[in-house]
């Protein structure tokens, strides 16, 4: 009984809170204060600060600082407009034409950058205006930005997956080699989208680009070696075990910084506009973890997430329905906050569940990537969608419609995930560990 | 309520909570007055915000080279001990500095579906957030700074390797004691090693939550006075 009550009160005070839009972090720690003075004698703010501090000064947390600064030097500078540039000779053979770009880059950003909204950023600034120069169809331009902007997230480094390693204590490099293969499968499945689209669709695909000269080709894709240089180092040290998460973020911002030193690109302004904006956006993120500490400890006073998991396995639910199930609630709750905050919120609830249910944890995180990502690009809260409206004009209403292939697209990869677990598995089980 | 000691006179928790809270309201009744009052005080805050947010950011800066320290370390076959828990350090130190100045960025998320809905809400619902934001901040940083002075007084040392030198910690120390008592601390300070006490780090979490609570009744006070939010963010981070 106390149960109900529990969930009662904490969903009342949750609600109250985010919906009156404080901020998340705040709310997260308003309503766990309201759990600790109502069902436990501990006084409250000790034991909040004792949590907290020992959260806020962990090294593990310090891969995200880095991780958001090394996306920042490279959103700055003018390295990510060469890496584009690199990159359009190779796309403009297929079946769909320059609409490739928009997938080939968010990947390769995203292998660069931790966050959807930074890659969306990104990548449309430079395809956006070419690809409408070029008469590619508004919706195809933007649907498939919306899509493939989530990549973001899902190819290493990825913030969410931090905040995930770091909320369960699972190895950060383990989640971020998972996230790997079903990025690239992601990716692969927003191009052959396209290709089918071009070959089936309504006709009203663009002309053929011009031919280009192989040596022009050539000449153009060497500037896609600095990027794809540093992408090579910060995931192949993790792989190769020579560094942690950590370590490899640190050679990432150093990397970053020489590239773009050695570009010409590096002066006093856009590296204190990239540092401070990092501070910025990890100070953001450090809240939220602060609040979602204190919120879990009170939680686990209540015993809430251990009489839930408890409750789901009374029902029998296979894994998969489990993962149907949190599937859908998670599309929910993403249509009204942010994928960082939805994580946070609730695997202080939902860890217990998935470990009785005996569903790999590091598995988990890829899936939560993907369904929280999707809800990024459902009305009526999508962070993609809001940066795409400031970026094009666009009705919020357009976008989210161009965007539903993708969504679908989406949808399809967590079924590609529950069949074919090992997509995630596999290359976490196999990197090499650091003696 | 019993943890909340009298300070001149009233319960800690008046001046803390009930204090600010009345001025709130002097600033929604009165806002030529309180802009009045307020207006040389505000661009002044505004650099202490920023202050620490380059301060925060000299420690993001630390993070990479403590990190960067620790593999030049290990490919030399040298020890660097306690870098981790520096780093650690160092990671609160940018946590903590820089949560005001973000807040007065716009950069905090919050769930904005209410918040836009008319102009009617964009104003009343904006001013509760922020009241209720403050009141969690302000408790929040009581507690900050009551845990920061119980690890001094329990002498809490880390359970790392990491060492400080004495001296430092004298430095730090003079700031919590009378002038007179500081010639008795520096003839007991060595120039020796110790292991670092809890408390040290610990004063960024207090500097940094206390500042957050400032910032938010700071902004509440010139939401209310301005009768629109002065916080105003990039147009896409």
């Amino acid at each position: 009984m106390t149960e109900l009550y529990a969930i009662i009160i904490f969903l009342f005070a949750l609600f109250l809170l985010l919906g009156s839009s404080v901020w998340v972090g705040l709310a997260l720690m308003g309503v766990a204060w309201v759990g600790m003075e109502l069902f436990t004698t501990r006084p409250a703010g000790d034991a909040m600060i004792t949590t907290i501090w020992t959260g806020a000064s962990s090294w593990t947390l310090t891969a995200l600082p880095l991780f958001i600064w090394m996306g920042e030097i490279l959103f700055r500078t003018r390295l990510s407009q060469d890496m584009f540039r690199g990159l359009s000779p190779w796309m403009r053979f297929l079946p769909g034409g320059l609409l490739h770009t928009n997938i080939a880059g968010c990947t390769i950003f995203a292998a660069v950058s931790g966050s959807s909204a930074a890659t969306l950023n990104m990548v449309g600034k430079m395809s956006i205006p070419e690809l409408r120069s070029r008469g590619y169809p508004e919706y195809m331009i933007i649907g498939t930005l919306a899509g493939a902007a989530t990549l973001g997230l899902m190819i290493p480094p990825s913030l969410t997956l931090i905040v995930y390693g770091v909320t369960i204590n699972e190895s950060i490099t383990k989640l971020f080699m998972a996230g790997v293969f079903p990025g690239l499968v992601l990716a692969g499945l927003f191009m052959a989208y396209i290709v089918v689209w071009h070959f089936f669709g309504t006709g009203d695909r663009p002309q053929k680009e011009p031919s280009m000269p192989f040596s022009k080709m050539i000449k153009e894709s060497l500037f896609l070696v600095p990027v794809m240089g540093l992408v090579c180092v910060v995931i192949g040290s993790m792989y190769l075990g020579f560094a942690t998460a950590t370590e490899a973020a640190a050679v990432g911002v150093v990397g970053a910084l020489i590239l773009s030193a050695v570009q010409g690109s590096l002066n006093w302004s856009t590296f204190s506009v990239s540092l401070m904006g990092a501070t910025k956006t990890s100070a953001m993120i450090a809240l939220i973890l602060m609040g979602a500490a204190f919120l879990s400890l009170s939680m686990g006073f209540t015993g809430l997430p251990r009489a839930m998991a408890e409750l789901i396995e009374s029902y029998n639910l296979s894994p998969v329905a489990l993962i149907a199930v949190l599937t859908v609630f998670y599309l929910i709750l993403g249509m009204f906050m942010d994928g960082l905050s939805s994580v946070v919120l609730t695997m202080a609830i939902v860890e217990p569940m998935i470990r009785t249910a005996g569903i790999d944890l590091i598995w988990f995180g890829i899936f939560l990537v993907v369904v929280i990502e999707t809800a990024q690009v459902t009305p009526p809260i999508g962070f993609n969608l809001f940066v795409l409206q400031g970026m094009t004009k666009h009705e919020i209403g357009y976008i989210a419609k161009t965007a539903i292939p993708m969504v679908g697209l989406m949808l399809l990869m967590v079924v590609i995930l529950v069949i074919f677990p090992e997509l995630a598995t596999w290359l976490p089980e196999n990197i090499r560990q650091r003696n | 309520m019993r943890d909340w000691q009298p300070f001149l006179g009233l319960p800690l928790w008046f001046w803390l909570f009930v204090i600010p809270t009345l001025f709130a309201l002097i600033c929604l009744f009165y806002p030529s007055k309180a802009k009045r009052l307020m207006h040389r005080i505000w661009p002044v805050m505004d650099r202490v915000y920023l202050a620490f947010g380059i301060l925060s950011a000299i420690f993001m800066v630390i993070i990479l080279l403590l990190i960067v320290g620790q593999m030049v370390a290990r490919w030399t076959n040298t020890v660097f001990p306690g870098g981790t828990e520096f780093a650690g350090y160092a990671m609160a130190c940018t946590s903590f500095f820089a949560l005001a100045f973000a807040l007065t960025q716009g950069s905090h998320i919050r769930v904005s579906i209410f918040l836009n809905m008319n102009g009617f809400l964009k104003f009343w619902l904006d001013a509760f957030a922020m009241l209720v934001s403050a009141w969690t901040a302000t408790y929040f940083a009581r507690y900050a700074v009551k845990t920061n002075f119980l690890s001094e007084v329990l002498n809490d040392r880390t359970q790392g390797l990491d060492q400080v030198p004495e001296w430092l910690l004298s430095l730090f120390a003079m700031t919590g004691q009378w002038p007179w008592e500081w010639g008795a601390t520096w003839s007991n300070t060595t120039s020796e090693l110790v292991y670092t006490p809890v408390w040290l780090p610990q004063i960024a979490m207090s500097i940094g939550t206390i500042l957050l609570a400032i910032a938010i009744w700071d902004h509440l006070f010139r939401l209310l006075a301005y009768r629109e939010t002065r916080i105003f963010r990039e147009a896409i981070e």
